[in-house]
């Protein structure tokens, strides 16, 4: 029973991460969007997956571990994405709509 | 049934990279590469549960960790990489500005 209760909370997760790739293949977004749905949805993800294994193995030295990785993901993701975008921005990397807001297309 | 959940990381895998090969710019190869980096570090704990053994589970924290530091440490390199265009896009604004 506590196998078909993980696989469920695993496959959830795998419907978020799912999202998390159809928002950073969109053609037609511009970067600081993909990047910032590709970010929120992935830790989503990581976050049910994680809480699929924990129950599958229940209160064990295995799930304490599994805890550690959650929140070394949980802080170093988002922690990765700002730097990426805060990189693009002062690298020079002008988005598509601020270009028309100054009117310089 | 775990095996299903492999593939469908795989798959994952196999798109996420599609966006590091195509971004046209490298902060998306980079935003590409942070999305394969987590996917790795979930194959690697399936595996873990799979074969019911703790051990790998260090890999997979320790992959983590050097993963995204080392993904930090790209984006302070690429911060200043065309400083001249920023000023420049800047210069145009302010000029923008001041013959409207």
């Amino acid at each position: 029973m506590l196998e078909y209760i993980s696989f469920a909370i695993m496959g959830l997760g795998l419907i978020f991460m799912f999202f998390g790739i159809v928002g950073i293949m969109q053609p037609n977004k511009d970067f600081y969007y993909r990047l910032l749905v590709t970010c929120k949805i992935d830790t989503v993800g990581i976050i049910t997956f994680f809480i699929g294994l924990a129950v599958r193995h229940g209160i064990s030295f295995f799930t304490g571990k599994i805890v550690l990785i959650l929140i070394i993901m949980l802080i170093l993701n988002p922690l990765v994405t700002h730097m990426v975008a805060r990189s693009a921005y002062r690298g020079g990397y002008v988005s598509k709509d601020e270009l028309e807001k100054r009117k310089l297309r | 049934m775990m095996n299903i959940i492999l593939i469908v990381l795989f798959a994952y895998l196999f798109f996420s990279m599609i966006r590091v090969a195509i971004g046209p710019s490298v902060w998306d190869r980079l935003s590409g590469l942070n999305l394969v980096t987590t996917k790795i570090i979930l194959v690697i704990v399936i595996f873990a549960s799979i074969n019911e053994t703790t051990y790998l589970l260090d890999f997979a924290m320790i992959y983590a960790l050097s993963g995204f530091i080392g993904t930090i440490f790209i984006t302070l390199f690429l911060s200043n990489r065309n400083r001249r265009k920023l000023e420049e896009f800047k210069e145009d604004a302010e000029t923008e500005q001041e013959n409207e």
